[in-house]
C-alpha cells in the first residue's frame, strides 16, 4: 500500500442551495402572477369590502410562493405585494404615498404577517423534505441491511448500493470502491467510508457535484459500518471456504499417503520375510522353497522400483515437471512399441491408419503402454486385447478395447484418480497407471478418457491432435 | 514331513508364497489361504495347530474371521498388522487372538512368537505354574520369586495368575479387566497400570527395567520367561 493516503475530503459547504436559473425564472414569473391575481381579486370584491380589509389576501399569494420556493421569494412577494395595495387601493391611488398615517400601520400589519406567515411555511416545508430525506437514507440502509444479512455476494450489490446513494446524497451518481484509498478517478471527489478507525471504502461522486452535506454525515457512518459488516462477513466465509477445502485436500493426502504406505510395506514385508528366511540357518529349505522365496524377492523388488517409478513421474507430472520434446511420429509405431515393451504381441493386436503427430515419443508410449497394460490386466487370461486408431483432420485417436467386466458410470472418471483400484481388486497394482496416462497425454496436447458398458468390456482411448505431413515427407 | 499344522492367510500372494515357503523350512505343515472365507473353510476342513491372519482382507477383516474361529477352534492366532492398524490390531487381540507382529516383521520373531503360541498350548490348566524363577501356586494363592514367598494382596495375585496362565501371551488391557476386576471394570485402565507397577516392584529384580512383565505399548501387557527367546 505504497499510494499516499488521498487529500482529506473537504465538502463545500453552500448556506443556500445554488439555484438553477430555470427555476429562478420560474419563480419570479410564478411570484409576479400571484401577486396579479390577488390584485384582481381584491378590484372585484372592493366594492363591497371596506378595501383596507382586503390587504390580507395577500397573504394567498405570499403563502404557496413560501411552500414551494421558500423564504428567498416569499419575503419579495410580500413587500411587492404591499407595493401593489397601495399602488393600487390605499389612496392617493397610483402613488407610493399614503394619505392617511392609519393606512402606513394596516400596511406594516399587513406586510409583518406575510414576513410569519411564509418563514412558517417555509419552515414546514423544510422539515418536510428532511423528513423525507431522512426517510430515503434509513429506507436505503434498511434494505441494505437486509440484502447483506441474506447473504448477497457484496461485490454484486456494490453497483445498485452507489446509485442509491446517489439518490440520497443528491448527485447524478456514486462509485463506492471497497478497500483502501486509491488515487480517486479525475473529476470525482472522495469521501472515504469509515467504521470503527478503519477506511471500509471510498464513495467518489462526480466533482462539482454538491452532494447533500447534512446526509453525507449522517448517511456516511452508517453505511460505512454496513460495509464493514458485510465485508467481514464476506471474509469469514472465504475463510471458511478455503478452510474446507483444506481439509478436504488433507483428507486426500491422508488416504494418498495411506495407499501408498500400504503398496510400499507389501512388496518390502514379501522381501524381508524372503530374506529372513534364506539368511536363517535353523530352517531346512529345499531347493524348491528356495526357488520360490528368490522369485519373490525378484517379483517384490520389480514392483516396488515400478511402484516409486510411478510415483516420481506423477509427482512430476503434478509439478509440472514433465515437459515434453515433441518429434514427428507416426502413431501407430508408437502403439506398436508400446505392446512390444509390454512383451505382449501375442495378446494385442494393432490395426487401422497412421496417423502423423507431434508429440514426445517416450511419454505418448508411455501413455499407451499403461492403457494396453490396463487392458490386459483385466481381461480374461486368453483374450485379444484391440487396439484401433483412426483419424480425422484435426484428431488421431488410439482406442484400447478389452474383454473385462467393464465399468460402472460412475467409475469412468474415477479410474483415473491416483490410487483408485477397481472393484475389490486388491492385487493390482498401485493405481497409478491411469493418472499417470492422463497426464502425459495433456502434457502432449491430448486427451484420455474411458468409455464402457458394465458386461461390455471397456474402452480407453488416447486423442491427439494431428500433424500435416510436412512438405518434404510427402511421397 | 508332518510337522504342525499351520493356516497362513494373506491377500498378498507373494507375502504367502515367502511364508509359506519360511514355515516349511521351520518344520511346520502350511497351508494357506487368500480370504475371510477361504480361511474358515481351510481351517474348518484341516483344523490347524496356529494361524498366522492378515488384518486386512479382501473380504473381511482379521477380527472377525478370529471371532468366527474363536466360536469352536481355541488354535492360537497371530495377527499380522501394519502400522497406522493399531485399533484393528487391539480389536483382534479382544476378539481372541494371541499375539502379533508388524509388517514388514522379520522372520526369527515371527517364528519365535509362533513356537510360543504352540507351546503355550500344550500347557493345560496346570495348578502350579512355572514361569523363570517364579512359581505359582493357583490353589493354594501362593507366588514365590526364587523360594522367597511375595506378598501380594488379592488383586495383584490374581492379575498375576491371569498374566502366567497365559504366559507368553500378549493380553490386552481390557482382557486383564475383565479377568481380574470384571465385565463391568473393562474400561478402567489407571487401575491396571498401578497394580501393574505394585506388581513389578514385588516380582522383578529390577522394577525400572522389567524382564518379566513387559508392556507392549498401545496393547497391554504379557508375562515372559526372561530365559525365553521371545
Amino acid at each position: 500500500m505504497s499510494d499516499p493516503p488521498p487529500p482529506a475530503v473537504r465538502s463545500s459547504v453552500p448556506l443556500v442551495k445554488r439555484l438553477s436559473a430555470r427555476t429562478v425564472t420560474i419563480g419570479v414569473l410564478c411570484s409576479i402572477g400571484a401577486v396579479a391575481v390577488v390584485t384582481g381579486v381584491i378590484f372585484l370584491v372592493k366594492p363591497y369590502v371596506p378595501v383596507l380589509s382586503l390587504g390580507v389576501l395577500y397573504v394567498f399569494a405570499v403563502l404557496p410562493i413560501a411552500v414551494v420556493w421558500g423564504l428567498w421569494l416569499a419575503l419579495p412577494v410580500s413587500v411587492l405585494s404591499m407595493l401593489a395595495f397601495n399602488w393600487f387601493f390605499l389612496p392617493p391611488v397610483h402613488t407610493f404615498t399614503l394619505a392617511d398615517s392609519e393606512n402606513w400601520f394596516a400596511l406594516a400589519v399587513y406586510l409583518a404577517t406575510a414576513v410569519v406567515v411564509s418563514e412558517l411555511a417555509a419552515r414546514a416545508r423544510r422539515r418536510a423534505a428532511s423528513a423525507e430525506q431522512r426517510e430515503r437514507e434509513s429506507a436505503l440502509l434498511a434494505e441494505l441491511a437486509t440484502e447483506l444479512l441474506r447473504g448477497r455476494e457484496l461485490g454484486e450489490e456494490l453497483g445498485e448500493v452507489g446509485s442509491r446513494t446517489a439518490i440520497v446524497l443528491g448527485v447524478p451518481e456514486a462509485t463506492i470502491e471497497l478497500g483502501p484509498a486509491h488515487r480517486p478517478p479525475p473529476d470525482s471527489s472522495p469521501h472515504l467510508l469509515e467504521a470503527a478507525d478503519r477506511t471500509v471504502g471510498t464513495i467518489y461522486t462526480p466533482a462539482g457535484s454538491d452532494a447533500n452535506v447534512a446526509a453525507l454525515h449522517r448517511f456516511l457512518p452508517a453505511l460505512s459500518a454496513l460495509l464493514a459488516v458485510a465485508v467481514e462477513r464476506d471474509r469469514l466465509e472465504r475463510e471458511a471456504l478455503e478452510a474446507e477445502a483444506l481439509r478436504r485436500s488433507d483428507l486426500v493426502k491422508t488416504a494418498l499417503l495411506r495407499a501408498v504406505s500400504h503398496d510400499l510395506r507389501s512388496p518390502l514385508t514379501g522381501i524381508r520375510t524372503a530374506v529372513g528366511a534364506l539368511r536363517n540357518a535353523t530352517l531346512h529349505l529345499s531347493d524348491e522353497d528356495r526357488g520360490e522365496l528368490l522369485e519373490t524377492i525378484d517379483l517384490d523388488s520389480e514392483r516396488l522400483s515400478r511402484l516409486v517409478g510411478d510415483l516420481l513421474d506423477l509427482s512430476r507430472l503434478e509439478a509440472g515437471g514433465a515437459a515434453p520434446e515433441p518429434e514427428l511420429w507416426s502413431l501407430d509405431d508408437l502403439v506398436r512399441e508400446a505392446v512390444d515393451t509390454l512383451g505382449a504381441r501375442g495378446r494385442v493386436e494393432v490395426a487401422g491408419e497412421a496417423p502423423l503427430v507431434n508429440v514426445d515419443g517416450t511419454q505418448v508410449q508411455r501413455v499407451l503402454a499403461n492403457l494396453i497394460e490396463n487392458a490386459l490386466k483385466f481381461s480374461p487370461p486368453d483374450a485379444t486385447v484391440h487396439v484401433r486408431i483412426t483419424a480425422t483432420r484435426k484428431e488421431a485417436i488410439v482406442r484400447v478395447v478389452d474383454q473385462g467386466p467393464g465399468l460402472e458410470e460412475d467409475e469412468l472418471e474415477r479410474v483415473f484418480e491416483p490410487f483408485y483400484r477397481r472393484g475389490s481388486d486388491t492385487r493390482s497394482g498401485a493405481g497409478l497407471g491411469l493418472a499417470i496416462a492422463r497426464g502425459f497425454a495433456a502434457a502432449n496436447g491430448g486427451r484420455v478418457w474411458a468409455e464402457s458398458r458394465p458386461g461390455q468390456g471397456a474402452t480407453f482411448a488416447l486423442a491427439l491432435p494431428v500433424v500435416e505431413v510436412p512438405a518434404e515427407l510427402r511421397a | 514331513m508332518s510337522g504342525q499344522r499351520v493356516l497362513v492367510v494373506d491377500d498378498e500372494p507373494q507375502i504367502l508364497r515367502a511364508l509359506r515357503a519360511t514355515l516349511r523350512g521351520a518344520g511346520y505343515t502350511v497351508e494357506s489361504a487368500a480370504t475371510a472365507e477361504e480361511a474358515l473353510t481351510a481351517a474348518a476342513a484341516r483344523p490347524p495347530e496356529a494361524v498366522i491372519l492378515d488384518l486386512v482382507l479382501p473380504d473381511g477383516n482379521g477380527t472377525d474371521v478370529t471371532r468366527e474361529l474363536r466360536s469352536w477352534s481355541d488354535a492360537p492366532v497371530i495377527v499380522l498388522s501394519a502400522v497406522g492398524e493399531e485399533r484393528a490390531k487391539i480389536a483382534a487381540l479382544d476378539a481372541g487372538a494371541d499375539d502379533y507382529v508388524t509388517k514388514p516383521f522379520s522372520v526369527d520373531e515371527l517364528l519365535a512368537r509362533l513356537r510360543a503360541v504352540l507351546r503355550r498350548r500344550g500347557q493345560a490348566a496346570d495348578p502350579v505354574i512355572e514361569v523363570g524363577d517364579l512359581r505359582i501356586d493357583v490353589t493354594e494363592r501362593v507366588a514365590t520369586v526364587g523360594g522367597e514367598r511375595v506378598k501380594l494382596s488379592p488383586h495383584e495375585f490374581d492379575l498375576l495368575r491371569v498374566l502366567a496362565q497365559n504366559h507368553g501371551k500378549l493380553l490386552t488391557h481390557r482382557a486383564l479387566l475383565r479377568e481380574v476386576w470384571g465385565p463391568a471394570y473393562e474400561v478402567e485402565a489407571h487401575y491396571l497400570h498401578v497394580y501393574v507397577s505394585h506388581l513389578r516392584r514385588k516380582i522383578e529384580p529390577d522394577p525400572s527395567s522389567p524382564r518379566y512383565l513387559l508392556t507392549e505399548p498401545g496393547a497391554g501387557y504379557r508375562l515372559v520367561d526372561p530365559g525365553d527367546d521371545v
